[in-house]
Formats: structure tokens, C-alpha cells, sequence
């Protein structure tokens, strides 16, 4: 067992190790989303001049939830982990790791974490230079549970954000160009995982679908619990439930994925 | 001038039959544009179900706002995006030899190379969404009143068109002017902000005049409600972007062009 995790341990530091030579590219597009911050600071401000509360939350109650999207997005983000196992399908580089004592998807699912590591701690970069402007509006609230349960969500969240862009890249065992479908299903992550707006202030009828869908765990359940958008810690046990359902049916899907394209899959050259 | 028109219409067509051989890359990419102009009218739908005006702006004047930014957007796309963006690619690559043997103007030859006609096709879908919401509004635009905002449009492409052209262009100096892509995205989301929601003086400044991505689709949609209608200063201010960003795009990648020394440049 320790012989298994140490393989994926190093794998992990490799991760860290090639990602921290790109830090200046995570650290720019950390300072480019101070640009998207930007315009839903003028956005939302705009709109919350005409009422003081929008879905019973405040203008710093707003904006202190995408500040916390903005941080787990850096997180927990998948950023192009799929088109990296699009290439590595692609270019014939799995052969390799059909030969060796190693699993796919730990080995991805270690460098993936080594690189959130990375581009994770490098968004406080750019909060902190927006801290005199932004550092007034921020409202988190305080009650300790909210981080006891907040953090599984996370690790969760993290969890189908690496199975979603992985079953992305598997598709590459089919397709040669995935790159159509992964701006196509952004698009929709975009809406449902509530980066483009809370998703409680859709209709109730559609926020109650959304919370069965998988986009909803990726990314607004974690920030909502954190920014305290969700306020039962009964509701969020439950949302607990279903998001660990996801996590076990994505990662029965890219079981399957990887099984059934490895069929597929020719293995050309040395 | 004849000339011109000639090569462009042997480029468009060289499109439209590589678009037939690759049908479902067009389906893809055509759902693709379609689904992130429905996301952004979406957020429009949200935010009002809450709030009855965004700056003064109402609802369906955000509509228009936001489908002139789809149209000038998808005009971008449809004509240029695919040609600009591969040019920083060839100069890195040195395939960009390839436009200095071509019989024309180098900069129009490597900027018109591709037309993607799922982007054309969806300038429609953006023209449709500024006609929906002008029947929302009850206005009733005269030929006139089209003329012009359509070359306000045009004016908007042109500025565009220009910036694109500049931010590629660093690749003769740098070789590499990957990462471009995500920044001009998110200088696009300005450009669906109505300019009186900029209440401050840095971003008036730098979003407004500097980068007038928030003059170029404000000006035509102020200029079909009626509460704004024509006026000489946004309109003169729209050709005068126009105009000096496409000298500036011009002038730059000339300047560039006497460093590119073809491969592993």
C-alpha cells in the first residue's frame, strides 16, 4: 500500500516540480481574472443600485461569493487537464503506462493536484494586489461547521471537476478532435456550476433540477456553503449525499471509458 | 480594389469546402458559439428576475446591448479570428513565408486566409436577438437609422479587427503570443456593460477611451433607442477609434514584418 502511494508521491512532485516552472503563466491569468472581477464588480454593483438585496443576499454577499469561486476555480479547476490526455492518447505517450505498474488516472489525478497546488496559492497573488479595493467588500461568515463540511465538498468538487475533464480526454480514443466538445460542455459548466451567476437566484424549479445535476457539486456547492449561501447544515449533509454519488458514478464512467477505449486504442511504434 | 475582391471570394469559397468536408466540426463549433450567446443572455434573464434596471439600462435594452456585442463578436469570429490567430502561430513557426509569396498585401492576405462560417452563421442568430429585442422595445428604426447603425458595426469590427491584429502582431518581437485568446475574451465581457455602469474614473478611462471595447457596442444600440438616438460625438468618437487603431494595426505589424526572418524566427 505505501509502495503504491509512494509511486503516485512522486508523481505528485514531478507534477510540482514541472508546474512551478510555469508559475508566471498561472500568476497571469490569476491577474487577467481581476478583469473578470472587474466586470461583475460593475455588473452586480450596477444591478444592486436598483434594490438593496437580490435573492436575499447583499452586494458584498455577491461579490464575496465569486471572490470564492475565483479562489476554488484556482483550486480545484480543471484547466486543460483534458486536452493533456487528449495528446498524451493522441501522440501514442499512454503506451508507456500500459507497460508499467501504474493507474492512469491516479497518476493524472496526482500531477492535476500538484498543478491546483500551484496555481492555487498563486490567486492570492492577484487578490492581494485588489485587497485595498476589494478587502472592504468580503462578508464571510463564521460558524466552524461551515469549514467541517465545506472541505469534504471541496475535495469532492475537486474530484468531479479532475473525473469530468478526464472522461473529456478519453474521448480522444474516439475523436480526434475533443476540443469542440470541451468548449461545448464549458459552456454549460459555465451556467450550472454558477460561475456565471448564484445559481439560487434562478427559478426554483430549475434550482431544484440543477441540484441533481453534477455541474451543480463542481463548483457552486463548495463556494455556496463557504460564502454562506447555503445556511442547513441538514441541507448541505444531503447535498454531502449526492455530490459522494457523483463522485462514485464519474468515476464508474471513466472506469469504463478508459476499458473500452483501450480496446480501440492502437499502439503504434516503440 | 477588384483584385482584392477576387482573392477574397477564392478564400471563401476554399471555406465553405473545407466546411463541407468537415460537417460535424461545423455542427460542433456552430452549437458551440450558439450555447455561449445563450449563456450570456442568460445571466441578462437571471439578473432582471431580481432587478428592474442595470444603470438605467432595461431589460430588453441590455438585450440589444448584448446582441450588437454578439454581432460585432461573431463578424470577428466568422471573418477574421481563425486567419489572425493562426498568422502568430506561422510567424512562430515560419510558415508565414507562405503570405510573403502571395500576390497581394500581406497583412490583408494573412488576416483573410479563413472565413468559419459557423460564425457567420450565428451572426444571424446575434442579428436576430437585436431584432427581438427592438420588437420588445416597440421601436421601429427607419432605413436610415439601420444604415447607420450597421456602419457603427462595422466601425466596431474595424476597431476589433485592429486590436486583434496588434496583440498577434507581438509575436514578431517575442515569437510567442500565446495566452491571447483568454485576454481578448475577457476584454469582450466589458463590451456587454452599458458605459453608464462605469462609475469609476480608472475604468471610464482604461475600458471606456483606452480600449473603447464599451464605446464600440454601446454607440450603435444608443443609437436606436430613442431616449439617446443619434448623436455626433459617439458616432465621430466610433470612427476616429476606428481609424486610428487600424492605422496603429497597420503601422505595428509593418514595423513587425521587417524583423520576421522566416523560420525559428
Amino acid at each position: 500500500m505505501v509502495a503504491a502511494l509512494n509511486k503516485y508521491r512522486h508523481a505528485f512532485l514531478v507534477g510540482l516540480q514541472s508546474n512551478l516552472v510555469y508559475r508566471m503563466n498561472f500568476a497571469v491569468r490569476g491577474f487577467f481574472s481581476l478583469f473578470h472581477l472587474t466586470v461583475v464588480f460593475i455588473l452586480w454593483g450596477a444591478a444592486f443600485a436598483g434594490s438593496t438585496n437580490i435573492g436575499g443576499f447583499d452586494f458584498a454577499q455577491t461579490l464575496t461569493y465569486f471572490v470564492t469561486l475565483l479562489v476554488l476555480q484556482f483550486f480545484i479547476g480543471a484547466f486543460n487537464e483534458d486536452y493533456q490526455i487528449s495528446e498524451e492518447i493522441r501522440n501514442g505517450l499512454i503506451n508507456q503506462f500500459l507497460l508499467k505498474p501504474i493507474n492512469y488516472f491516479a497518476y493524472r489525478f496526482s500531477i492535476y493536484l500538484a498543478a491546483r497546488l500551484v496555481s492555487g496559492a498563486l490567486i492570492f497573488l492577484p487578490l492581494l494586489v485588489a485587497w485595498p479595493i476589494l478587502g472592504g467588500y468580503l462578508t464571510f461568515p463564521h460558524e466552524w461547521w461551515r469549514l467541517a463540511l465545506g472541505l469534504p465538498a471541496i475535495m469532492m468538487s475537486a474530484l468531479i471537476q479532475f473525473s469530468i475533464a478526464y472522461c473529456f480526454g478519453m474521448l480522444t480514443f474516439w475523436f480526434l478532435e475533443i476540443q469542440g466538445f470541451v468548449i461545448l460542455s464549458m459552456a454549460v459548466e459555465t451556467v450550472l456550476g454558477g460561475q456565471m451567476f448564484p445559481l439560487d437566484l434562478m427559478p426554483a424549479w430549475i434550482f431544484n433540477i440543477a441540484k441533481f445535476l453534477p455541474f451543480f457539486y463542481q463548483m457552486y456547492f463548495p463556494g455556496a456553503i463557504l460564502s454562506g449561501r447555503i445556511n442547513e447544515p441538514a441541507q448541505i449533509i444531503q447535498g454531502l449525499g449526492i455530490q459522494l454519488c457523483w463522485v462514485l458514478a464519474l468515476l464508474a464512467l471513466n472506469q469504463l471509458l478508459w476499458v473500452r477505449g483501450l480496446r480501440r486504442h492502437t499502439a503504434v511504434g516503440g | 480594389m477588384l483584385h482584392y475582391l477576387r482573392i477574397w471570394l477564392a478564400t471563401a469559397r476554399y471555406s465553405i469546402v473545407r466546411t463541407l468536408m468537415f460537417r460535424g466540426d461545423f455542427i460542433i463549433w456552430s452549437l458551440v458559439e450558439l450555447l455561449w450567446m445563450t449563456v450570456n443572455l442568460l445571466l441578462i434573464s437571471v439578473i432582471y428576475e431580481h432587478t428592474k434596471s442595470i444603470a438605467g439600462w432595461s431589460k430588453y435594452e441590455m438585450v440589444l446591448l448584448v446582441g450588437t456585442s454578439m454581432l460585432i463578436q461573431r463578424f470577428l469570429m466568422g471573418f477574421f479570428w481563425s486567419s489572425i490567430f493562426e498568422m502568430g502561430r506561422n510567424i512562430r513557426t515560419g510558415y508565414f513565408d507562405f503570405f510573403l509569396a502571395q500576390p497581394g498585401n500581406v497583412m490583408f492576405m494573412a488576416t483573410t486566409r479563413k472565413l468559419d462560417p459557423d460564425g457567420i452563421l450565428n451572426s444571424f442568430v446575434a442579428g436576430a436577438v437585436v431584432i427581438y429585442a427592438t420588437h420588445k422595445l416597440g421601436l421601429h428604426p427607419g432605413v436610415g437609422d439601420v444604415a447607420l447603425y450597421l456602419c457603427m458595426v462595422l466601425s466596431g469590427l474595424v476597431v476589433h479587427y485592429s486590436i486583434l491584429v496588434l496583440s498577434i502582431a507581438i509575436a514578431f518581437w517575442l515569437t510567442s503570443a500565446q495566452g491571447i485568446e483568454g485576454s481578448y475574451f475577457t476584454l469582450t465581457e466589458f463590451s456587454r456593460l452599458p458605459k453608464e455602469a462605469f462609475k469609476g474614473v480608472v475604468t471610464r478611462v482604461l475600458f471606456v477611451w483606452l480600449l473603447p471595447v464599451v464605446v464600440i457596442s454601446n454607440a450603435p444600440a444608443r443609437l436606436l433607442l430613442p431616449r439617446y438616438g443619434f448623436d455626433w460625438k459617439w458616432a465621430g468618437a466610433l470612427l476616429v477609434f476606428a481609424a486610428a487603431w487600424f492605422a496603429l494595426a497597420v503601422f505595428v505589424f509593418h514595423r513587425g514584418l521587417r524583423r520576421y526572418s522566416s523560420a525559428s524566427s
